[in-house]
């Protein structure tokens, strides 16, 4: 059985890798940051533009958009959606919720952020 | 199994008239957003029912403007309104001639959404 799909081993779609990047990108950059008007425009900057970099250097022939929502915590609901008219096979997306709930971690964080991934490949 | 993949036009730029053009999307947006969520209250239970059926709609209604070789990717955050900051941003890694964003806020008392939808051109 022939499996063509090795020769697009590179171009592949593998959510682990983003996830390890996203993860990475935002511990090093929301760590310990408590929500702050003034501030969250810059950090919503600098998330993405990380995110993209590396995200760019894993050298796979894929557009990306990065969003990235964040949102101060005071009980209040947020619900995301995306809709995508593409190509299943090669195209994907990834979201990620920041910060996961660990029983361990005692700090009380003050903000949400979402990061959504969407690859295209051309 | 094979994957499948459009054929080659060579052609890396689309004609004027077939272009992805933030105009019109825009207008989309709006009614549709107002049309959907101007009764509408925010609903632990509902709003995510609510949320789908939103970028949905959106990513029909730019299907029908038969965009020919785009792909669409529609993105919609709805949220409660209790006083809290908020901030929504993205980055692109893309062809700056051929794709485009373009988003939405829509407000009323107790919600509140951001739609914002993506062209992106296949060569």
């Amino acid at each position: 059985m022939a499996d063509d799909s090795h020769s697009g081993e590179e171009s592949a779609w593998s959510n682990d890798e983003i996830e390890k990047i996203v993860v990475d990108v935002l511990d090093s950059l929301l760590k310990n940051k408590e929500y702050q008007e003034e501030m969250v425009p810059y950090w919503i900057d600098e998330i993405c533009e990380t995110t993209t970099e590396r995200l760019n250097e894993l050298k796979k022939s894929f557009k990306y958009i990065v969003s990235c929502v964040l949102m101060q915590r005071n009980g209040a609901g947020l619900h995301t959606v995306t809709s995508c008219f593409w190509d299943t096979v090669n195209d994907g997306v990834f979201t990620y919720v920041w910060p996961k709930e660990k029983s361990k971690d005692q700090v009380k964080k003050s903000l949400y952020c979402i990061l959504t991934v969407f690859g295209v490949e051309y | 199994m094979e994957r499948k993949k459009v054929e080659n036009t060579y052609i890396t730029h689309p004609s004027y008239k077939d272009k992805f053009r933030p105009q019109p999307v825009k207008e989309i947006l709006r009614e549709v957003l107002t049309a959907k969520l101007d009764q509408a209250q925010y609903h632990a239970d509902q709003t995510p029912v609510l949320t789908k059926a939103v970028a949905d709609e959106v990513k029909d209604r730019l299907k029908e403007l038969h965009l020919p070789r785009y792909k669409l990717i529609v993105q919609v955050v709805i949220g409660e309104q209790r006083g809290q900051g908020v901030r929504v941003g993205s980055r692109c890694f893309w062809d700056g001639d051929t794709d485009t964003c373009v988003s939405e806020v829509y407000r009323n008392e107790t919600l509140f959404c951001v739609a914002t939808a993506y062209g992106i051109y296949v060569y």
